[in-house]
């Protein structure tokens, strides 16, 4: 990840268009929902009930029962959701206007250093970062800002690529009808890059539900502090669970975000 | 560091495999994206725990998960690549007796060869930083360190432990990139060269 790197857009963005340019074919007016949406939903909830159905007939010894309890699963399983979310929306205020900011002519020359800045976040191992920060602070508030710092990169640069992709011709068109420079990057610019900005803000906030595990030691809750003490009590029945767990939840997020991504779309590219 | 090498050898072995098994079909070529794409949004620390809770803690319940994670960003860059000839030159290739297997290796190969490169770079990176979450399973790699960080919080040598952490694993990456813009430089053929 040096930071020369060209500006490229995030590992999800080519199957991102993909399924946009099949999607264009296929039907000229998507809907917001469709019933392949009930696809992934589906088979989490298949894959959770086999594997409740599964500890529920289990004899479970004290540690086991003690994690394998509703309240405590709910309650970790919520401040995850709490957790990640919180990193993406942060990751979306910062990163977005950033990506706007080394887009405008005036202020281009900021680009270099910001990538740079965002690379330094993601390249640095967050693993190392939270046991440094770890040092001084814990709680909620460390852990969300480095993995915001860790996962800014994806929407920083899918919103460079989206803004530069919009056609030259649309952009003439639009400052041709009188809109101002505002006017066009809020109804021209912005609305065109979203697909491309939220296949990044995807990106994010899948990383960020991987790596809020590893804030265990920091208290920030979630289902980190279930895994890593079953690792190390050796208990493999509740770390198989938990990770399916985190698995699960993962994919649901990605699909929610992804519903949300295209509710958020206009009609016209939808 | 030498695990991470292992795991991008063998995820690009497998990988250009499968770019090249399937990038005749368009249908073939969608589905496998889709299914790596699916198998990339599965955090890392839960098929880490996913595999230990099956075959213990052991370097067998790291590496599969490290080569599936290497594997997405070449897989897709492979057929990428392997299907962006222009057609024009694979017509004039065929027009010159050139036949199916001399075709993939001079022709489409080298014309990939960009594209694929800049995917191993992708998955090199990611690999880097898995291999040091993938610590936790079996103690292998700097990642050690930082676990031996977390769990100490508070602790005379966290800071140190934290630091080593960090640093190297970024030295890392940096040297495997400018390895890669070494090897880039040397290996794309020259009319392939921007």
């Amino acid at each position: 990840m040096s930071v020369e790197t060209p500006v490229q857009p995030d590992t999800e963005t080519p199957t991102q268009d993909e399924t946009l340019a099949v999607d264009f074919k296929s039907s000229h007016r998507r809907n917001v929902l469709a019933w392949r949406d009930l696809v992934t939903p589906a088979l989490v909830a298949l894959v959770l009930v086999g594997l409740y159905v599964d500890i529920s007939r289990r004899d479970l010894d004290t540690i086991e029962s003690n994690v394998l309890n509703r309240e405590s699963l709910t309650d970790a399983t919520l401040q995850h959701i709490y957790v990640s979310v919180s990193i993406a929306v942060l990751v979306m205020l910062v990163a977005v206007p950033a990506g706007i900011l080394v887009t405008r002519r005036r202020t281009r020359r900021l680009a270099p250093a910001v990538l740079a800045v965002a690379n330094v976040g993601q390249a640095a191992p967050s693993l190392g970062l939270l046991a440094l920060v770890g040092i001084y602070a814990i709680g909620f508030w460390p852990v969300v800002l480095i993995l915001t710092a860790y996962s800014a990169l994806s929407v920083l640069r899918n919103t460079i690529v989206g803004l530069e992709g919009v056609d030259r011709g649309v952009l003439d068109a639009a400052r041709g009808m009188g809109m101002s420079a505002a006017a066009v990057l809020m109804r021209v610019e912005l609305p065109l890059a979203v697909p491309v900005i939220g296949a990044g803000a995807r990106t994010a906030l899948v990383l960020a539900v991987g790596t809020v595990p590893l804030g265990y030691a920091l208290d920030a809750g979630g289902l980190g502090l279930p895994l890593f003490g079953a690792i190390k009590t050796n208990r493999p029945v509740v770390t198989f669970t938990i990770a399916v767990m985190i698995a699960a939840l993962a994919l649901l997020m990605d699909w929610a975000a992804g519903i949300l991504q295209r509710a958020a779309t206009p009609k016209g590219i939808r | 560091m030498l695990l991470s090498l292992y795991t991008v050898l063998a995820a690009v072995a497998i990988g250009l495999l499968i770019a090249i098994l399937t990038y005749r079909s368009r249908v073939r070529a969608d589905f496998t994206i889709a299914t790596a794409a699916v198998a990339f949004t599965l955090p890392s620390v839960a098929l880490f725990g996913f595999l230990v809770s099956i075959v213990g803690s052991n370097l067998l319940a790291v590496f599969p998960v490290l080569v599936l994670y290497a594997l997405l960003p070449i897989v897709r860059n492979g057929i990428v690549g392997l299907q962006s000839a222009d057609p024009n030159v694979i017509d004039a290739a065929r027009g010159m007796g050139v036949g199916g297997f001399r075709m993939l290796w001079q022709i489409r190969l080298p014309i990939a060869w960009p594209v694929i490169l800049a995917g191993i770079r992708v998955s090199t990176q990611l690999t880097v930083g898995i291999v040091a979450i993938g610590a936790f399973v079996q103690k292998v790699g700097l990642g050690t360190y930082g676990y031996d960080a977390l769990d100490n919080l508070g602790s005379v040598n966290t800071q140190n432990k934290a630091i080593v952490c960090i640093l190297f694993v970024t030295l890392i990456a940096l040297v495997f990139d400018a390895v890669f813009v070494v090897i880039r430089r040397f290996t794309t053929p020259r009319g392939a060269r921007a």
